[in-house]
């Protein structure tokens, strides 16, 4: 890590996968390769992930040195993964170690109206995933019995054993547009941790200046 | 001579007295105490020659002279401000990055094809940098504006750092850049990694990236 928003690797010959136009420097012998249209997901993963409109773009990075690694300033936080699943929305990714797999999973209903689609990244496996957060992101533990709704544009990624349910608070003020901006949550239950952002995502990811 | 203070990571305050003059960023003010006067400028201490080349170059950004007797607190857009000291040594930076600095400072236009001939006007036209970079040189301090806050790399003989165009800020030493491009065949068909072109930083020296590829 090289302060809250940059993302500095070192490579020693390994791979590892980021975010398509990430790099912002780099010292040492790198190459840059954009995954094929599969994404190391096979075929089937490749056209799930169409479908379901998740579509992220990574690229390899194959070297010896350090690459450093930033998109629009947003803030980069590191989860590491000891052989369990985080899902995360494709555009809060932005770097994974080589031997994580990623694929697609679906999640039903609440995609839609959140605007974020059916589907979600599945990001399973030995190793460590850099997230993007508007701002710093905070980790907040679901546990057994005590359910935690979260708005969707401030949701970034969860990982454990957890349920999700979509929960609408529309009642008639909403119809006439009178409603607090609050009508629809997304509900974790189960146990785990879902990881937020101090920021609604409007307009995507990127902040404005 | 007291020097600049951030206040915080976006909002700089700087004092003005006699001898003390800076010049900054046109409507770059937030707030002062004391008798500080604004006065617009287009030679900005580098003359009619100066501001004329300035001019052509396309590296004019509006700026102000600051004088009078008091303190200054500039910011930008809510960018990262980075104050930069230089002790008899040259910066080079954007014109449009440059927030504030002192009056003490000369400040000039350097043709890129000054440094590496028509490479160096290339370089200029794909990285979207124009054809000409402000320069820096002097004692005294000077503040960079950036977005997402700014990370140094040290450039060292045999030791090249490559950085991307959009992120590239500003750089001093003894440095020589040189565009670098990593096109395969993959790029050709529009399907590259988005790493085409990179700043190849050769050298002693230091280098001033963003975390973002934003231009400003």
């Amino acid at each position: 890590m090289n302060g809250p928003r940059m993302l500095a690797v070192d490579l020693m010959g390994e791979t590892i996968r980021a975010l398509n136009g990430s790099m912002v420097a780099y010292e040492g012998q790198m190459q840059f390769k954009r995954q094929g249209m599969t994404g190391g997901e096979g075929l089937m993963g490749a056209v799930r992930r169409r479908v379901a409109g998740e579509s992220v773009t990574l690229m390899e990075i194959t070297g010896q040195g350090t690459v450093y690694l930033a998109h629009e300033a947003t803030e980069v936080n590191l989860v590491p993964l000891q052989g369990d699943t985080l899902l995360v929305e494709s555009e809060s990714l932005l770097a994974l170690d080589g031997q994580l797999r990623t694929g697609v999973q679906f999640t039903g209903l609440r995609g839609v109206t959140t605007g974020q689609g059916l589907a979600t990244t599945k990001v399973e496996g030995h190793g460590t995933v850099a997230i993007l957060s508007d701002g710093p992101a905070i980790a907040l533990e679901v546990v057994q019995g005590q359910p935690l709704s979260v708005d969707p544009q401030a949701y970034v990624a969860h990982r454990g054993q957890l349920q999700q349910d979509f929960v609408t608070d529309v009642n008639w003020r909403t119809m006439l547009g009178q409603g607090s901006g609050e009508s629809f949550q997304l509900r974790f239950s189960g146990h785990g941790l879902v990881y937020i952002q101090p920021a609604e995502r409007g307009d995507g990811l990127g902040a404005e200046v | 001579m007291p020097g600049y203070s951030p206040v915080n990571s976006k909002l700089l305050q700087v004092p003005v007295g006699p001898g003390q003059e800076v010049y900054s960023k046109r409507g770059a003010m937030l707030a002062y105490t004391g008798a500080v006067r604004f006065a617009p400028t287009t030679t900005a201490g580098a003359g009619i020659g100066g501001a004329v080349r300035q001019r052509m170059a396309g590296e004019s950004t509006p700026l102000m002279h600051v004088t009078g007797q008091g303190s200054v607190m500039f910011g930008h857009h809510g960018l990262h401000v980075e104050v930069v000291d230089l002790q008899g040594d040259t910066l080079y930076v954007e014109a449009d990055r440059l927030l504030v600095y002192d009056a003490s400072l000369q400040s000039g236009t350097m043709f890129l094809g000054e440094q590496g001939g028509l490479s160096g006007v290339v370089r200029g036209q794909m990285t979207g940098q124009g054809l000409f970079t402000t320069t820096l040189t002097g004692h005294g301090s000077c503040a960079l504006l950036s977005h997402g806050g700014v990370v140094q790399l040290p450039v060292q003989p045999g030791r090249a750092v490559y950085v991307d165009p959009q992120a590239y800020v500003a750089h001093r030493g003894q440095i020589q850049n040189k565009l670098h491009t990593a096109l395969g065949l993959r790029d050709l068909i529009g399907r590259g990694s988005g790493e085409g072109f990179q700043l190849e930083l050769t050298g002693q020296g230091v280098v001033y990236v963003q975390a973002s590829e934003r231009k400003l």
